[in-house]
C-alpha cells in the first residue's frame, strides 16, 4: 500500500473500499454561486494512537478556518467508538446535521506512522474519498494538513492550501526603532522560526516556487543601503543578489524560479531589473525618471505587472516579461500599488489608497472587473494562497499617543467573505504565502 | 474637495514649519552647545527638511534649512553626511522606499548645488520604516515626510 | 553586468518635443534662483519631470476614454446595421433569408386559442424587448440584461428571441464581463443558429474568446462561419476575416 517515498511525507494512496460516490448537493460546494452555506462536517478523533486526536483537531481547525466548512463539535456526536473500517451509522450523523463524517486511524509502520482516513457522504450513505499517508512521527501536523487538503478538494473541487507556509515580517519594539525580521510559519500559525536575526531591518519576503528559498530585502549594517538577499530556508545560507551602488529591493521570483525581478535605485530614480539566477546577468526592464517598483510576474511568466508614478500618481501597469509594451491597467479613483498576479492567472490583487483609506482588491489583468475585498485605516500587501481562492494581507491599526497600533496578518476569501486574523507570534506584516509543499 | 484638503494640509505644514523655525531662532540664546558639534548642527542649523504628500520637491522653508546646513558643513569640513529619506505611513512599503530615496536625493542635490562635494554626502531611504514622531494624524505625517541630514 | 546602466534619462518617449518646449516656456521661474545656478537648473528639471508625468497621466486617461468610446461606437454601429437590416426586410424581425420558415409569433406558451396568436401577449413581449433595447442604448446595461434575459426566458420561440439572446451577450460584453458574455453568445449560437443575429453571435463569441485569451477556441469558432453562414453580408465576412488575422488564425 505504499508509494515510493520521498523524504518525509509519502504519497497518498486511495483506499479501495467502496465505490466512489457521485457528487452530491450537500457534500459539495459550488463556489461560483453568489452565496452558499458552509458544509457541516464531523471529524472524529482518529483511532489507534494518541496523536490521532491531535490530527483530527488540526483537520477541524483548517476546514473551519476556510469559512467553507462548519466543524460540528465532537460533544454532539451520537455514534461513539466507531470502527474506522466500517461505514458509520448514517442516521446518527444525519440527526446531528452532518453532511460528511471523517474517520481515520493511525498505525505504526516501521518507525513511521501511517494514517488512513475516509470521508463518508452522510447524505447518500457512501464513501466520498479515502486515502492513506505515511510520514515520520514528528511530521504529523503536515499529515493532518494534507488530509484537510484532500477533504477540501473533494468537497469544493478546488485544490486545498492547508499544507503551506507563510513567510512574514515579525515586528517588535517601539515604532521609531522597530526590529523587523523575517519569520516563517505553517499556514495555521504553528512551527514559527526566524530566518534573519533582526540586527538590521528585513522586509518583503517572497517564496521561490520550490519553497527551498526565499528572497527578501534587508538593510546593511552601519547605514548601508538595502539589498536583496537569496536565502535557503533549510540551511539558512544566504547570498547577496548583486552589489549595486544604490538600493535594491522589491524582489520576486519568476514562476519557474530561474529569475528574480526587483527594483534598483540610482541617483534617486527607481527602475525595474531582472536578474537571471544562473549567470547572475542583469537586464534593465524599465527606464525614465518615474518610480517603477513592486514588479510581479504573471502566472505563465510572460508578463510583469508593476506600479509606477509616471502618470503623476501610483498606478498599475503591465509589460512583457522582457520589458516594453507597457500599458496602464488601473483607471479608478485613487492610487494603486503592490500588484500580485494570481497563481491561476485570472486576477491581479492590489492595494488601493483613496480618500477613504486603504483597501485590498482584485481586478482582471486587463484592468476590468475591479472589486474591493477589504478596507481599513491601513491594509496592504496582498499575497495569494496557491489555489488562487484565498488571499492574505496585513492590517495596521492607527498609532496613538506615540504608541504603535497593532499590525496583524489576515486571510480572506476571493469573494470578500470569511476574513480572519492569522495567528502570529507578535506583530506581523508583509505576508508571503508559499506554494503547496511538495509531498 | 481634494484641492481644499491639499491646501489645508499645506497650511498646516506651514504652521508647523513656522513653529519649529521660531524654536530654532530662539535656541541660540538659551542653550550652550559647542559650535561645530552634532548638537549645534541639530539645534542651531536644523537637521531636517519636510515635503508635501507624495512630493520630493524641496520647499521654500526646506531651502533655507539646507542653505544653513551647507554653510555649516563648509565651516566644519571634517564631517561626512548621510541624508536619510523618509515617508509618512500613508503609502505602500516598497513605493515609500523609492520615494524616500527620491527625497534624500533631492536634498543631496541641493547641498551639492550649494557647493558641498558630492563625495561627502551619501543617501539612504528608510521609506516608512522609521517614523519620527510616531502618530497617525496629519501633523505626525507632515513631520514624517522628511529628509534628515545625519553627521558622521 | 553590462546591462546595468546607471545613467538617468528623461522619458520623452510618448510626448512630442514641441509640447515639451511649450511646457518649459510656460513653467514659472523660481523666484530665488538665477539662471546658470545649479539649483535653478535642478528646479527646472524637477518641474519638467512633474509636467511630463502630469501629461503622461492625462494621455493615459484620454487613451482609456477613447478606447471605451470606440467600443461604444462599435456597438452603436452594430445596432444601426441591425435596424437598417430590419427595415430593409420589412420589419417584423423575420429570420433573414427564410421569411416563411418560421411564423412571426410561433407558440407563445400554451396559447388558449390556436387560431390567432394572442395579440396582447405578443405586444407585451415586444414591449419588454423594446424597453430592454432602449436601456441598452442608454447604457443601462444591468437593466438591459434583466430585460433581455426575461424576454428570452418567457419567449424562447419568439422571432426576436435570437436577437434578445445576442443583445444579452452585448450587455455583459459592454461591462467587460467576458465570462458571462461568452456564455450568452455561445447560448445564442447554439439555440438560435438561424436567427438574423446568428452570424453576429458567432462573431462576438469568437471575439470574446479571443479577449479571454482563448485564441485557439476563437479561431475554431471563426472557422465555422463560412460553413454556417454562406449568405452572410460582406461586412460580416470582412469582420470575421479581420478577427482571424488579428488573432493569427491559420
Amino acid at each position: 500500500m505504499m508509494l515510493p517515498r520521498r523524504q518525509t511525507i509519502l504519497g497518498g494512496v486511495a483506499l479501495a473500499a467502496g465505490a466512489a460516490a457521485p457528487a452530491h448537493a450537500q457534500l459539495t460546494i459550488d463556489m461560483t454561486k453568489p452565496s452558499f452555506e458552509p458544509v457541516p462536517i464531523a471529524i472524529v478523533d482518529f483511532k489507534g494512537d494518541k496523536v490521532g486526536a491531535d490530527i483530527a483537531g488540526v483537520v477541524r481547525n483548517d476546514l473551519q478556518n476556510s469559512g467553507l466548512f462548519r466543524s460540528i463539535a465532537p460533544s454532539a456526536f451520537i455514534q461513539q467508538n466507531m470502527d474506522p473500517n466500517q461505514p458509520p451509522r448514517f442516521p446518527d450523523w444525519r440527526s446531528v446535521g452532518a453532511a460528511g463524517v471523517v474517520v481515520g486511524q493511525v498505525t505504526q509502520a516501521g518507525g513511521n506512522i501511517k494514517v488512513d482516513f475516509r470521508l463518508w457522504d452522510v447524505v447518500v450513505g457512501q464513501q466520498a474519498t479515502g486515502l492513506s499517508f505515511t510520514s515520520q512521527p514528528d511530521k504529523w501536523r503536515r499529515l493532518a494538513h494534507i488530509i484537510a487538503d484532500a477533504i477540501y478538494k473533494r468537497v469544493t473541487g478546488e485544490e486545498g492550501y492547508f499544507d503551506t507556509r507563510v513567510a512574514y515580517v515579525a515586528e517588535s519594539g517601539p515604532l521609531g526603532s522597530r526590529v523587523k525580521r523575517i519569520a516563517i510559519m505553517d499556514q495555521d500559525g504553528f512551527n514559527t522560526r526566524y530566518i534573519t536575526d533582526g540586527k538590521t531591518i528585513a522586509l518583503t519576503p517572497r517564496f521561490s516556487p520550490t519553497l527551498q528559498e526565499i528572497v527578501y530585502m534587508a538593510y546593511g549594517e552601519n547605514n548601508a543601503p538595502p539589498r536583496v538577499y537569496l536565502q535557503n530556508v533549510e540551511s539558512n545560507r544566504r547570498e547577496l543578489l548583486g552589489n549595486f551602488p544604490g538600493m535594491s529591493f522589491a524582489p520576486r521570483f519568476s514562476p519557474d524560479g530561474t529569475k528574480v525581478v526587483m527594483s534598483i535605485s540610482a541617483d534617486g530614480n527607481t527602475d525595474i531589473y531582472e536578474m537571471d539566477l544562473r549567470g547572475r546577468a542583469l537586464r534593465r526592464l524599465t527606464s525614465g525618471p518615474a518610480i517603477d517598483t513592486s514588479p510581479c510576474y504573471s502566472n505563465d511568466g510572460s508578463q510583469i505587472v508593476f506600479n509606477s508614478d509616471r502618470g503623476g500618481t501610483q498606478q498599475l501597469y503591465v509589460m512583457g516579461a522582457g520589458g516594453g509594451g507597457e500599458r496602464r491597467i488601473s483607471f479608478g479613483t485613487g492610487r494603486y500599488a503592490t500588484p500580485v498576479w494570481s497563481p491561476r492567472g485570472d486576477f491581479v490583487a492590489f492595494t488601493k489608497i483613496s480618500g477613504d483609506g486603504f483597501g485590498i482588491g482584485v481586478m482582471r489583468s486587463d484592468g476590468s472587473g475591479e472589486r474591493m475585498l477589504a478596507n481599513g485605516f491601513l491594509v496592504e500587501g496582498p499575497t495569494w494562497a496557491p489555489n488562487g481562492r484565498v488571499l492574505a494581507f496585513f492590517r495596521q491599526q492607527p498609532n496613538s499617543g506615540g504608541r504603535a497600533g497593532s499590525v496583524t496578518l489576515h486571510q480572506i476569501d476571493i469573494t470578500g467573505r470569511f476574513e480572519r486574523q492569522m495567528p502570529t507570534q507578535g506583530d506581523a506584516s508583509d505576508p508571503a504565502w508559499s506554494p503547496l509543499i511538495p509531498q | 474637495m481634494r484641492m481644499i484638503k491639499a491646501l489645508t494640509a499645506i497650511a498646516a505644514m506651514i504652521l508647523i514649519a513656522a513653529c519649529s523655525n521660531d524654536q530654532q531662532a530662539a535656541a541660540p540664546a538659551t542653550t550652550t552647545v559647542t559650535p561645530g558639534s552634532v548638537a549645534d548642527f541639530r539645534q542651531n542649523v536644523g537637521d531636517r527638511v519636510f515635503f508635501d504628500t507624495d512630493q520630493s520637491t524641496i520647499r521654500e522653508d526646506g531651502r533655507q534649512t539646507l542653505n544653513r546646513q551647507a554653510e555649516w558643513l563648509k565651516k566644519y569640513g571634517n564631517y561626512q553626511v548621510t541624508v536619510e529619506g523618509h515617508c509618512d505611513e500613508r503609502g505602500t512599503r516598497e513605493y515609500n522606499l523609492a520615494l524616500g530615496e527620491r527625497r534624500a536625493n533631492a536634498a543631496r542635490q541641493y547641498l551639492v548645488a550649494q557647493g558641498i562635494p558630492a563625495a561627502r554626502i551619501k543617501t539612504i531611504s528608510y521609506g516608512k520604516e522609521r517614523p519620527d514622531p510616531v502618530g497617525s494624524d496629519e501633523a505626525a505625517w507632515a513631520r514624517n515626510r522628511r529628509a534628515v541630514t545625519a553627521l558622521q | 553586468m553590462a546591462a546595468f546602466e546607471l545613467k538617468q534619462s528623461i522619458a520623452m518617449k510618448k510626448l512630442p518635443l514641441r509640447l515639451l518646449i511649450l511646457v518649459a516656456l510656460a513653467l514659472p521661474t523660481a523666484a530665488t534662483a538665477q539662471r546658470g545656478d545649479p539649483v535653478y537648473v535642478e528646479d527646472r528639471l524637477n518641474q519638467l519631470q512633474q509636467a511630463i508625468s502630469l501629461l503622461t497621466g492625462q494621455v493615459e486617461q484620454l487613451q482609456y476614454r477613447t478606447q471605451q468610446l470606440q467600443q461604444q461606437m462599435e456597438k452603436m454601429q452594430a445596432d444601426y446595421e441591425f435596424r437598417l437590416d430590419h427595415l430593409e426586410k420589412g420589419g417584423g424581425g423575420r429570420p433573414a433569408g427564410a421569411p416563411a420558415a418560421r411564423p412571426t409569433t410561433p407558440s407563445i406558451a400554451a396559447a388558449p386559442s390556436g387560431a390567432a396568436p394572442p395579440a396582447a401577449a405578443a405586444g407585451a413581449a415586444d414591449q419588454v424587448y423594446n424597453d430592454a433595447f432602449k436601456k441598452l442604448q442608454d447604457g443601462d446595461y444591468a437593466g438591459a440584461e434583466k430585460g433581455f434575459r426575461a424576454f428570452v426566458q418567457r419567449n424562447p420561440q419568439h422571432a426576436l428571441a435570437g436577437n434578445a439572446q445576442y443583445w444579452l451577450g452585448e450587455t455583459y460584453y459592454a461591462r467587460r464581463d467576458y465570462q458571462n458574455a461568452m456564455t450568452a453568445f455561445a447560448e445564442g449560437y447554439k439555440a438560435y443558429k438561424s436567427s438574423p443575429k446568428g452570424p453576429d453571435n458567432l462573431l462576438k463569441l469568437g471575439v470574446t474568446l479571443a479577449t479571454l485569451g482563448r485564441k485557439p477556441d476563437a479561431c475554431a469558432i471563426f472557422a465555422r462561419f463560412a460553413q454556417d453562414y454562406p449568405r452572410a453580408t460582406d461586412l460580416q465576412k470582412r469582420r470575421i476575416e479581420q478577427e482571424r488575422q488579428k488573432n493569427g488564425c491559420g
